[in-house]
């Protein structure tokens, strides 16, 4: 038992923050809505750590390393599709309305229906959306260009789009702490006030207890990838609900000035809604869940759901 | 990265469960209950820990036991919490007052208690909370006072909330020997037997249920040098270590899962089905046993690396009782009007339901209170800066 992961994802890790640091932080994705070349270059980061090369499915090592590095990403909001760079342009989608981050980015997408595990070619159809919630969701068009890709990749995004949300959640928390230490009202810190301090401990716990998951979830999949679809399913319920408490609680206690787009936490709450509604929602997902429990069961101390 | 508890600790839990099958009979729901059955079930169970050398699985070789991992001592307190501990009260002299007195008894100490424990001979309480003395602890005013005739303390003053102290027999007992420039100063831990003249316990009812909470009335109660646990005033320290064992806590999480896992044979059985709102808080429910779960894990590695993290205890235990409370929840939304009845009056699972939801309203009370756990959360990310 060792909860750790490896030293040599950690360095990836370590390396994307380094890059996505040079490249400007926060300040990458604040620029990429009005310039276009941004993305370009955030992309071409990607490539250059060596995130094509990464195979998630097939080395349980890559597939830790491209955790941390997704986790990396959701720290600046990278403007750039992570997850799907780590998993050869592979998606889960809604087939019935499908909608991809960044989906106007690469020429081909693979995605994977979640309802169904079917695997369809997609191309953007249209331009982004360009929206405060939404800057870079893309409507999608389905094709009949065989994908030939292994839809288990979908499982795979869907852990790696929680380790981008982690990243999220864990800058939401150091931007919020870093304005409660220093924001005085009433003569004293707003980290004075013991109101203030058990909405950073309600949020500190649950991030830890999502980056537990992310790990756990991650080791799930390199064990077991078909009953794995559970595990994903599990992991991007819990990643909705905290990353949705969290980001609204460190926008709190940021005041006013938390809906203001110098400040991050504004940048990191637009930017991270693809994450939260794209393919859907939590409450589907939730049914989606609970479908694959009562196929897949539920790995624990006690049976669950099909495997009794 | 590896979230395999490894062979060894798969073993035993396989052990364990046969011997819980065999031993304990369907229903039970722990020792505290007003059937003397019960007590007898965990006694019994015990001694047959005891026979088979795993009672003390986790104890140190020079002390009897087998030395078990860090992840053996968790599947114990796992299976344990999760079939409603059948070794009753004994839970806290293996878990805390024997390594306490490992660590700080004096050799005639460690004679007698540690071989009392180890044989499932005897149940312990711990007296430590006070009226005026609950999350702030040091602030006890319980005393021990010199005897006239030089021979040891004479105790004076009031415990509460003290488990199973009708069927203890013996009580670590914090009480003040002198008053120093600190609050923490001047405690000295005894270990006191509660057959000793001046002693009252008067239970106190509660929606818990018998033997859970109690008040002690010490009057002139006597004890001596070689009843106590470290040294004279040194108590907190001895205390502070104690604690250190219960820094991962109940595995709730266990119990709560075993019970979603029942609900659904329950029902399987039945031909019964969830609605569709109750079956998605059943999948909440199934997630948070699972984070409560790897976040005590993670408080288990850096135990056994050497490198706990208080926060992280903190948090494990906010994820652990707060699991528990909604696990509660979510059964009773299962069960609906059932949730009224209990294991008399037809409860479903033998009552196991109705039972968890009492005892789980308590949970982020114990052992420390949440509101106590979110400041040390905060205080840690705010970089002690509060």
């Amino acid at each position: 038992m060792n909860p750790v992961p490896p030293d040599e994802a950690i360095a990836f890790g370590d390396a994307a923050r380094s890059a996505f640091e040079s490249l400007g932080g926060v300040d990458l994705a604040r620029s990429a809505e009005t310039d276009g070349d941004v993305r370009q270059r955030a992309l071409t980061t990607l490539e250059r750590l060596g995130v094509p090369d990464l195979d998630v499915l097939g080395d349980a090592d890559s597939l830790a390393a491209a955790v941390e590095l997704c986790r990396e990403a959701g720290r600046v909001v990278l403007p750039a599709p992570a997850a799907a760079m780590c998993t050869g342009g592979v998606v889960a989608i809604d087939a019935t309305t499908p909608v991809v981050d960044h989906g106007d980015l690469l020429p081909e997408w693979a995605g994977v229906d979640v309802a169904t595990g079917v695997v369809t070619a997609y191309v953007a159809d249209g331009s982004r959306f360009a929206s405060r919630l939404g800057p870079f969701a893309t409507a999608m068009k389905a094709t009949d260009r065989a994908t030939g890709v292994d839809s288990h990749l979908g499982t795979a995004w869907m852990v790696l789009s929680g380790a981008v949300l982690l990243g999220v959640v864990d800058r939401a928390i150091e931007l919020a702490l870093d304005h409660v230490r220093n924001r005085e009202q009433f003569g004293q810190k707003i980290s004075e006030f013991q109101a203030v301090q058990f909405q950073i401990a309600d949020a500190v716990t649950a991030a830890k207890g999502l980056r537990e998951l992310v790990n756990f979830t991650a080791w799930r999949v390199s064990i077991d990838i078909d009953a794995s679809i559970s595990d994903a399913m599990a992991l991007r319920v819990y990643a909705l609900d905290t990353a949705r408490a969290v980001l609204r609680t460190t926008q709190q206690l940021h005041g006013a000035s938390g809906m203001c787009d110098e400040y991050d936490i504004s940048i990191l709450v637009r930017h991270a809604q693809p994450y939260l509604r794209l393919p859907f929602g939590v409450e589907r997902t939730v049914d989606v869940l609970d479908a694959a429990v009562r196929t897949h069961g539920f790995a624990g101390l006690f049976p669950h759901g099909g495997r009794r | 990265m590896d979230f395999d508890l490894g062979d060894r600790a798969a073993q035993l839990r396989t052990t364990l469960r046969s011997m819980i099958e065999r031993e304990v009979p369907a229903g039970f729901l722990g020792a505290f209950t007003n059937d003397p059955n019960d007590l007898a079930v965990t006694q019994r169970f015990c001694k047959r820990l005891a026979e088979d050398n795993l009672l003390t699985w986790a104890w140190p070789v020079e002390y009897g036991g087998r030395g078990g991992s860090m992840w053996d001592q968790t599947v114990i307190r796992e299976e344990m919490w999760a079939h409603h501990e059948p070794r009753g009260a004994q839970y806290m002299g293996l878990n805390w007052v024997g390594p306490a007195v490992m660590a700080f008894g004096t050799d005639e100490q460690k004679a007698f208690h540690l071989t009392a424990i180890g044989a499932g001979d005897v149940i312990w309480c711990q007296g430590f909370s006070e009226p005026d003395a609950g999350s702030d602890l040091a602030s006890l005013k319980t005393r021990a006072d010199a005897a006239p005739d030089g021979n040891g303390w004479r105790i004076n003053g009031q415990k509460i909330w003290t488990s199973y102290a009708e069927m203890a027999q013996f009580c670590v007992l914090a009480a003040r020997t002198s008053t120093g420039a600190r609050k923490h100063e001047g405690i000295t831990l005894f270990l006191l037997p509660m057959d000793r003249a001046g002693i009252t316990v008067q239970p106190i009812k509660s929606m818990l249920g018998r033997h859970h909470l109690n008040e002690v009335f010490f009057e002139g109660v006597e004890v001596y040098e070689n009843e106590v646990l470290g040294a004279v005033g040194d108590g907190w320290r001895v205390i502070r270590h104690a604690l250190t064992f219960e820094r991962v806590g109940i595995a709730r999480y266990a119990r709560c899962e075993r019970l979603l896992s029942l609900l659904e044979s329950e029902l399987a059985a039945s031909g019964e089905e969830m609605s569709a709102n109750v079956r998605a808080l059943f999948m909440r429910a199934l997630i948070h046993t699972r984070v409560a779960r790897l976040l005590a894990y993670r408080v288990v590695h850096q135990q056994e690396i050497g490198a706990l993290s208080d926060a992280d205890a903190s948090a494990a235990r906010i994820a652990v009782t707060q699991c528990d409370q909604f696990v509660a929840e979510m059964l009773f939304q299962a069960i609906e009007s059932d949730s009224l009845r209990d294991a008399k009056s037809g409860a479903p699972i033998y009552g196991a339901i109705e039972d968890h939801w009492r005892y789980a309203q308590a949970a982020t009370i114990a052992s420390g209170t949440i509101e106590i756990q979110r400041q040390l959360v905060a205080r840690a990310a705010l970089g002690g800066s509060r």
